[in-house]
């Protein structure tokens, strides 16, 4: 049976520890023995009322989902805007403009880690010989300005992915429109708004919901550069999770977490996904 | 796209366009910001720490430091990690894109029982972060006894792959025509003789580019490496780099050096194989 193998392996190990995470939101296990047992919504009860961590994750996750679904979808779209007229050294652009999106996670949060470095990296070099020595930060260290920072390398990384995308539904605009439009006296800027913009709409929204997708994912770039860190003060909510299951040896309450950032997420995928087969149906 | 020979003019006009000339510089400008943490990164990787303490971020290095390569590779194990991200890469690819490629032919072609639920599951499934559930992963390769494994690993790593491979293969073998895997199979072809025969063979730039997406976004995985694979000795690269910064984060130069060397393969297949990434990742999301 050609369907088995691959049908198996997500059955076992995607679609069974999804399920298995509901059930151990309800006990009390360290994740190794066997004492494990059923306390009922206590791990709810202490994550979502006694966990002064909680809610700080929550929040920033929050800040984090936000910005990532207005900056680096925006420069994405810029830079697809550009990339997209006559202009010379297109391809060799692209590529540089969508190389991080390529690179391990975990390096660029170690590549930015370094540049934020208080004493030899790029910022603070730059900001000195600048001759704004006033605005010298300890990027990584202050808990006001850490979650910012690691949010700059998360920009590097991720607008070449929205860009790829945006490009590619630019090249889907029919020529004919604008040329006819175009004809018709349409300007550049009324040929943005009244061609381009609307053919965009489908690749804006996919663009919108895979950065808010993506950005719930991420949790190697905070690891590898501040681990949550300073005070919580970059703590997010898949990293919370790993941290009290993984770390604090208490699978009880990092499931709850996990139960509940999956609700979060259950809850955007499934209009898109409705949206989506629509759109299929509507092709085909 | 307006494909002319000479820049900067719009589709049919002599003039040289002012507003796409300030765009292109610009975009020049972004660039700039752009390439500036590879210069960087690469930069101090070729330094000794004195000149990194001593000379400023954007000085070339004067001499060149290569023994930071060496001393790292040494010091931070790259032997082993090198070794283990290779064997799970190798082994992983090609049999997750081979078990994807075998589902979609039949979510596509045969008409199973439930196949509209298990289609929808795998849609879905393209959507969901694991990153979300680590706990739930680590207690089930665990209860497989595969922690520290290859093959503890390899198998979540393949179902966290299906999904994505199976919708995108799904939607390009629909599009083949019905006749042709329908005549082959009253000739007495079975449906695995079709599957290799016909449609392998017509898939093969999709199967390429979902060969090296695949290839990238394992090589550099790393929160479900963390927690499966605890032993230093089946640490993957990602994993090696991470101890590497924790323990000799002072040593600029190596550190750099350990960076480059674990982004330097990725980074190779990137520029060799780009046109296949970009039709790899829009053929599944946008379609006109």
């Amino acid at each position: 049976m050609l369907l088995a193998p691959a049908v198996l392996a997500y059955a076992v190990f995607a679609f069974y520890p999804m399920i298995d995470v509901i059930q151990l939101s309800f006990m009390k296990w360290n994740g190794l023995n066997a004492d494990k047992h059923w306390v009922g919504l206590d791990n709810y009860r202490y994550v979502l009322h006694d966990d002064p961590v909680f809610w700080v994750a929550f929040k920033n996750t929050l800040i984090w989902t936000f910005l990532s679904v207005i900056f680096p979808p925006l420069i994405g779209f810029g830079l697809a805007l550009g990339l997209n007229q006559n202009i010379p050294g297109r391809s060799p652009l692209r590529a540089l403009f969508y190389m991080p999106v390529i690179i391990a996670p975990i390096a660029v949060a170690t590549m930015w880690r370094w540049m934020f470095d208080p004493f030899f990296g790029l910022f603070n070099s730059l900001l000195s010989a600048a001759g704004w020595p006033n605005l010298i930060q300890d990027w990584l260290g202050d808990r006001n300005v850490a979650l910012y920072s690691v949010f700059i390398g998360y920009v590097w990384e991720v607008a070449g992915f929205s860009m790829v995308l945006f490009l590619a539904g630019l090249q889907g605009v029919s020529q004919t429109l604008v040329e006819a439009a175009r004809i018709d006296g349409a300007g550049r800027f009324q040929l943005f708004r009244y061609v381009t913009l609307p053919a965009l709409r489908p690749t804006i929204t996919i663009v919108l919901i895979l950065s808010l997708i993506n950005s719930l994912k991420a949790f190697d770039i905070v690891y590898g550069m501040t681990g949550g860190g300073p005070a919580q003060s970059t703590q997010m909510l898949a990293m919370w999770a790993y941290t009290q299951a993984m770390q604090l040896g208490d699978f009880g309450r990092g499931s709850a977490i996990s139960v509940v950032l999956l609700l979060i997420t259950v809850a955007i995928v499934i209009p898109y996904l409705r949206w989506t087969l629509k759109r299929q149906e509507a092709y085909q | 796209m307006s494909g002319v020979a000479s820049p900067f003019r719009q589709a049919g006009a002599e003039r040289v366009d002012p507003l796409l000339v300030a765009l292109w510089i610009a975009l020049i400008i972004v660039a700039v910001v752009w390439i500036a943490p590879f210069i960087f990164i690469i930069f101090t990787s070729l330094k000794s720490n004195a000149t990194v303490m001593g000379t400023g971020a954007f000085s070339p290095p004067t001499s060149l430091a290569w023994e930071n390569f060496t001393n790292a590779w040494r010091r931070g194990d790259f032997g082993t990690t090198v070794v283990n991200s290779t064997i799970i890469t190798v082994i992983k690819v090609p049999l997750g894109l081979m078990i994807s490629a075998m589902a979609a032919y039949s979510l596509s072609r045969i008409q199973v029982w439930g196949h509209k639920v298990v289609f929808l599951a795998i849609v879905f499934g393209t959507m969901i972060p694991f990153q979300v559930m680590l706990a739930p992963i680590f207690k089930q390769v665990n209860s497989f006894g595969l922690i520290n494994t290859y093959v503890g690993i390899i198998l979540p790593y393949l179902a966290f792959g299906v999904p994505y491979q199976v919708f995108i293969l799904h939607g390009f073998f629909k599009e083949v025509p019905k006749e042709l895997s329908e005549a082959a199979l009253i000739d007495g072809a079975s449906h695995f003789t079709v599957f290799r025969r016909i449609f392998l063979p017509v898939s093969l730039p999709v199967l390429a580019a979902l060969l090296i997406l695949d290839f990238v976004a394992t090589w550099n995985e790393f929160a479900m490496a963390l927690v499966i694979l605890q032993d230093p000795d089946r640490w993957t690269l990602p994993l090696g780099l991470m101890s590497f910064q924790s323990q000799f984060a002072r040593d600029y130069g190596q550190l750099n050096a350990a960076i480059v060397m674990t982004v330097l393969p990725a980074a190779i297949v990137y520029l060799i194989f780009q046109r296949y990434f970009v039709s790899g990742l829009t053929s599944g999301a946008v379609k006109e």
